[in-house]
């Protein structure tokens, strides 16, 4: 049976009916359109569902919506502001760190929250912290590069 | 696609047990295990009962004794990164580093680590197995490159904690909430072999909840360390790997534990790695004496016989570097 | 900096212009191609504002899911599907006995199927679907669906499959076809060798798994159906789904704007993309189906397992004499190639003359290959490179050293032996080796004493990728408007290797429009014109000179325009920054945008097509990469340190994506080598074990080295065609398996002739080795 939930994405308030077996990534993306989020696996191994949940980055496909009520939630949607785009997905467009670009939302979140909480990492640091995304078609040396050009 | 349940978040624990009155209705707290389980339909669900509603399940505390409390729903990271935990118990913080990938160890919990089920991905997949009620075990003559070379009875899986090798290394006790009230159980002794029941892996009742994890203050000359050893560096099980917890006086080994991941169906003490070490200088001949006996009695599969020098290698390896410390 | 900074372009001057029917030349300098400018739809891409077939959502839209037969072989008895079309939220479900779904579908042209075969002759057919109004529901619906099966004996190991009494796929014998080859005296040659050497080697199977899922959203208008379909040809699609569900081309429009990559697997319609349709007729509404990530393991493609030999002879002085190379492999259990160009490297990469090949195509109960990256290539690189460097030893000379003295100016294994119309393999070679500092590396850690476990070796490899010039057809439509601003409407996909973004820096070099002012339109049936699918290391070759045709033809229109404006001869005016003016008076200038004409007509169409290639000449492109690795020689653990490219591809178009493919193409390749293969349940039930991403392992970003170098030979191939590229996307993934074993050997002294080098087979070697003594 749908319940109600509330919770805050990219600073707005929602409410959503959600069913009990229904995953943030399908809530994200069926109930509210937002299919930045993108789905690879639906069972935590390729990152590309990756949002912000109250400060950390989870994989969505492994989160319940109902869990998720009273949360704290930035996609990637959110990142751009009336300044323009944030700085990392700048660094992504200049040093070419995209190709399909399907992991790459995932990607962007997982640096951002890295950078937030270490904003000069090392490319060791940097490496472990985007290895919960996978990547089929650039590899990862120009995302490396992109998020230490940012923290430099 | 997840099936049908219904779900509850309590907010206290006796609430929380109470919802506990089927098998089918499950504990979810980080969710990783659990949700992957469900969607391959490992095993049925009626109701989620989530804890993250009670507040009594998280933090990490020193006890008085100087050990450590860590709540059930602790996340790896918050293990991993615990400045308490690397200084006291580094094997701990070593072993939840190298578990998953962050956003799992964002997610996943040290309870949930421990209460995990099986990867062997014939249980996983589906194949009525013998874990599964069936009466095959397909790993036996299958594909078993992954599989346990130690402590295998019909059931050949290996367990896939980081955590747990750690834990048992440490002397570490779980504290257990239910229907019949609470009780303190050693880690070594949670996890439930094949040997003694094939279709469980830990002593937790269905309507039972692991509430905390203490740690025992760190003994004098205390020095632990975790080596894994994986195909991929990230997101991936142990091929194989060794928790050391072992109190030095001076250079001799005067007790502690050897405890070893991918290598049996419950994290592994080797007892023989142990009695050769123990009142010991770690010098050459007592490591390679340590590196032979850690596989002494291992029984392996038809494609998992690469575990023997793998073990040994990082016996050997992970003496000498503790030594040295 | 806003977007329009970003992309803007000042001061552009463009080339001269040549009369009709003339062969543009090559470009003399070019101020937009070959930069490093960052990819046109760069934004769309990184703030999740791009809309993938996967994220697109129509109003009324439900959702499709495919039961699929859990048997590697078996014969459908009876579905019954009574219970799940009660379901709620079901609203249609189809299976083989639904009139509208009896269907032809074609794995190959050898062998015919229908869309629901009975005959399930692998693990993952379809065998029914539905469509609901939720996923959920459609997955409930799917449990609900009873099948009888007559399970039937199977053989999913190609080894297995020419044993006696193997069980059959086709109903004979499982072998689909023996090639061979052969040129000058094998057996002479292999007497004028001082060395011979002989080996056996396996490459595992390859899965593809992109990023986003295979699938589709189909929707129908009356009789008009349009799929949003996440293909590399939206073209393709279109003419398999017409096909089959015999439909006039015309009323099948195929969308693709954005995909998340593909890698040779989606080349082509999937029956999931009929199935589809059928459900949204069925249903009346547009329907969603896209795979499970274990659904795509199974059902859409891999590269083929490989068994291969190779016996090669050498002279002292390097000269290869002799190379005799059989293999035996399996594209499943439709004919999909399952040795195709495994033999090309041995025909064609090095000097040799005498070759002879032999290759083995065997049916099993696996799911049919489709084209992976370079089809047969890293399969025969990981042969023919390791031999190389096995032989380089055996006579004592360096590896760099044995294929400088091998390399050919034409290709010994295409017909009528045709002169490359470039080849920089001696560039590659030479280059490659210096930025490596490969003699230093090598002797370092050739160097004895060292007692450590751990030990560093390095490596290299060489390749070339059998075709690389593109080829017609392809037609490309610009359209300019009086403001000066450029629509680009072609059919090519870009499947992320930055087509659009090569695409848009042709026009503006030709037409000296900064990128700003240009938009595309592509990869859509229904609006943009024809084009192969992006694949195969073709669609720079193929796409760019036709835009670049396109662009000619705007200008000469212009000409034309300015010329009746400032009534002088069309031949005596030149173009200039935005301008056309007499060559001799260039005071005397016409603004493009103040053309009367223009301004009348609203607009000015250029369409170019792509011309026919050179006669006699062989494009294609080479590299060569060199790798550095850290090897615990106990525990059998490798750490790849570093990587080096080199690539010949012509005229580097734009150094970012150039880049991107090179490295990409690396990190692909270290997952062929180190850690990807499929497991299956060979012994059991021929079911497959590792239909995820924790079991099937991609490299992580912890498992490609800290340093990766691509260094392009950057030399525009004026042979080739009129912009001077060749074809990147493959080559970039050849050599780099071998490059690893090469370096690995190094290292340890042990040649790893089977994939994956994992810890597994190297531990256990490294122990037998140090056994031997």
């Amino acid at each position: 049976m749908k319940r109600i939930i509330q919770l805050t994405i990219n600073d707005k308030e929602y409410e959503v009916a959600v069913e009990p077996n229904q995953t943030l990534t399908d809530m994200l993306r069926y109930e509210l359109g937002l299919t930045g989020t993108k789905k690879g696996c639906e069972v935590g191994d390729c990152g590309s569902c990756t949002v912000i949940m109250d400060g950390i980055p989870v994989n969505s496909c492994l989160v319940l919506a109902m869990q998720a009520n009273g949360r704290k939630i930035t996609t990637i949607e959110g990142l751009e502001t009336e300044k323009g785009m944030h700085p990392i997905q700048k660094a992504f467009v200049e040093k070419g760190a995209i190709q399909c670009g399907f992991c790459t939302p995932g990607m962007i979140l997982s640096s951002k929250s890295l950078l937030d909480k270490n904003p000069n990492p090392t490319e060791e640091e940097i490496r472990a912290g985007i290895s919960g995304n996978l990547c089929r078609c650039t590899g990862y040396q120009k995302i490396v590069d992109a998020v230490k050009s940012v923290g430099k | 696609m997840l099936p049908n349940f219904s779900y509850v978040r309590p907010k206290s624990l006796d609430e929380a047990v109470r919802h506990l009155d089927s098998p089918e209705n499950r504990i979810h707290a980080g969710g990783t295990d659990l949700l992957g389980c469900l969607r391959e339909r490992v095993f049925g669900v009626a109701k989620i009962v989530s804890l993250s509603g009670i507040q009594e399940l998280k933090g990490i505390t020193e006890t008085a004794e100087g050990g450590l409390r860590i709540g059930a729903l602790a996340t790896l990271r918050e293990i991993a990164e615990s400045p308490l935990i690397r200084s006291k118990y580094p094997v701990l913080a070593q072993g939840a580093a190298e578990a998953a990938s962050p956003q799992l160890r964002n997610q996943g919990t040290l309870g949930g680590n421990l209460c995990q089920k099986p990867r062997c991905w014939y249980y996983r997949g589906d194949f009525h197995c013998l874990r599964k009620g069936g009466d095959l075990c397909y790993a036996m003559v299958g594909e078993n490159a992954f599989h346990c070379i130690l402590g295998g009875d019909a059931c050949y899986i290996v367990h896939p904690s980081d955590t747990a090798p750690a834990l048992v290394a440490l002397g570490a006790t779980v504290r257990i909430t239910g229907a019949g009230g609470p009780r303190t159980v050693p880690v070594e002794e949670f996890f439930v072999p094949p040997t003694q029941d094939l279709t469980r892996e830990t002593v937790l009742e269905h309507n039972e909840i692991l509430t905390e994890i203490l740690l025992p203050p760190p003994p004098q000359g205390l020095r632990s360390s975790y080596r894994k050893v994986r195909a991929r560096r990230s997101w991936d099980f142990a091929l194989a790997g060794v928790a050391l917890a072992l109190q030095f006086r001076g250079e001799e080994v005067a007790g502690g534990r050897v405890v070893l991941s991918g290598a049996a169906p419950i994290p592994w003490r080797s007892v023989e790695v142990e009695e050769v070490i123990l009142g010991k200088r770690l010098d050459a001949e007592t490591i390679s004496a340590a590196a032979e006996a850690v596989v002494k009695n291992a029984e392996p599969l038809a494609q998992n016989d690469y575990k023997l020098p793998l073990f040994r290698a990082i016996v050997e390896e992970e003496l000498s570097a503790i030594a040295k410390v | 900096m806003s977007k329009k900074e970003i992309y803007a372009v000042k001061g552009l001057s463009v080339p001269e212009t040549p009369a009709s029917a003339q062969e543009p030349k090559p470009w003399k300098q070019t101020q937009m191609v070959g930069k490093g400018i960052p990819r046109v739809d760069a934004y769309e891409r990184v703030s999740g504002t791009a809309v993938y077939p996967s994220d697109v959502l129509l109003p009324d839209m439900i959702y499709g899911a495919v039961l699929r037969c859990p048997h590697p072989h078996a014969q459908v008895k009876k579905v019954d599907v009574e219970a799940a079309s009660k379901m709620p939220g079901v609203r249609a479900v189809i299976t083989g006995d639904t009139p509208e779904a009896r269907v032809e579908w074609t794995y190959s042209k050898e062998a015919r199927s229908s869309l629901f075969d009975p005959h399930c002759r692998f693990e993952g057919e379809p065998v029914a679907a539905v469509a609901a109004e939720t996923p959920y529901q459609a997955e409930d619906a799917l449990r609900a669906i009873r099948v009888e099966y007559d399970v039937l004996p199977f053989v999913v190991d190609e080894r297995d499959a020419l044993k006696e009494n193997a069980p059959s796929v086709h109903g004979a014998g499982n072998v689909l076809k023996t090639e061979k080859y052969e040129r000058g005296q094998v057996d002479r040659g292999f007497r004028e060798a001082d060395v011979v050497l002989e080996e056996n080697y396996r490459t595992e199977c390859q899965l593809h798994t992109p990023m986003e899922l295979h699938g589709c959203v189909a929707k129908w208008d009356g009789d008009r159906l349009t799929l949003w379909e996440s293909t590399q040809g939206v073209y393709a699609v279109q003419a398999e789904v017409a096909e089959v569900l015999k439909l006039p081309l015309s009323k099948v429009r195929v969308v693709g704007h954005y995909m998340g990559g593909g890698f040779g697997s989606k080349l082509k319609a999937g029956k999931y993309t009929v199935i589809a349709a059928l459900l949204a007729k069925k249903s009346a509404r547009p329907v969603k189906l896209f795979l499970t990530r274990e659904e795509t393991y199974l059902a859409v493609g891999n590269r083929p397992p490989n068994n291969m030999r190779l016996k090669a002879g050498v002279k002292k002085d390097g000269t290869l004499t002799a190379l005799d190379f059989s293999c035996t492999g399996t594209g499943g259990a439709y004919p999909s190639g399952g040795t195709s160009l495994v033999d090309w490297l041995v025909r064609d990469l090095y000097k040799c003359p005498n070759v002879r090949t032999e290759c083995t195509d065997i049916a099993i109960h696996t799911g049919p290959a489709r084209p992976f990256r370079a089809p047969g290539h890293p399969q025969g690189a990981w042969v023919l490179e390791q031999m190389m460097d096995a032989l380089a030893e055996a006579i004592k000379m360096d590896p760099v050293e044995l294929r400088l003295k091998n390399i050919p100016n034409f290709s010994q294994g295409k017909e009528g032996n045709p002169p490359y119309s470039s080849t920089g393999l001696k560039q590659c070679l030479e280059e490659g080796a210096k930025a490596f500092q490969w003699k230093v590396a090598r002797s370092k850690a050739l160097a004895p004493g060292e007692t450590g476990r751990i030990k560093r070796g390095v490596g290299m490899a060489s390749c070339l990728w059998v075709v690389g010039g593109g080829w017609p057809p392809s037609t490309v439509i610009l359209k300019l408007f009086p403001d000066g601003s450029l629509n680009l409407n072609m059919g090519a996909s870009d499947i992320g290797t930055g087509t659009k973004t090569v695409m848009a820096l042709v026009a503006a070099e030709e037409l000296g429009i900064p990128l700003g002012k240009i938009e595309i339109e592509h990869a859509d049936t229904g609006t943009t014109q024809y084009a192969t699918p992006s694949g195969g290391s073709k669609t720079v070759p193929t796409e760019a000179p036709t835009v670049r045709a396109a662009a000619i033809s705007v200008k000469q229109q212009l000409l034309e325009m300015a010329s009746k404006e400032l009534k002088l001869d069309a031949a005596s005016l030149v173009f200039q920054e935005g301008s056309i003016a007499p060559a001799k008076d260039p005071s005397k200038s016409v603004k493009i945008t103040d053309l009367s004409e223009l301004k009348k007509r609203g607009v000015v169409v250029g369409i170019g097509y792509r011309g026919p290639n050179p006669e006699n000449k062989a494009i294609i492109p080479f590299a060569a990469q060199f790798c550095e690795v850290e090897v615990n020689t106990k525990t059998g653990e490798v750490k790849i340190l570093r990587f080096v490219s080199t690539n010949d591809s012509g005229r580097v178009m734009d150094r970012l994506t150039y880049d991107s493919q090179v490295i990409g193409g690396i990190t692909m390749g270290i997952g062929l080598a180190m850690t990807e293969y499929r497991v299956l349940d060979r012994d059991q039930t021929g079911r497959m074990l590792n239909r995820n991403w924790h079991d099937y392992k991609l490299p992580t970003a912890l498992d490609v080295p800290l340093e990766m170098t691509s260094l392009p030979v950057d030399r525009e191939d004026s042979q080739a065609n009129s912009v001077g590229a060749k074809g990147l996307g493959e080559p970039v993934t050849i050599p780099t398996a071998p490059a690893i074993a090469n370096a690995v050997y190094n290292a340890t002294g042990i040649r790893i002739t089977e994939t994956p080098i994992s810890p597994e087979r190297l531990c256990r070697l490294l122990a037998e080795k140090r056994k031997e003594g």
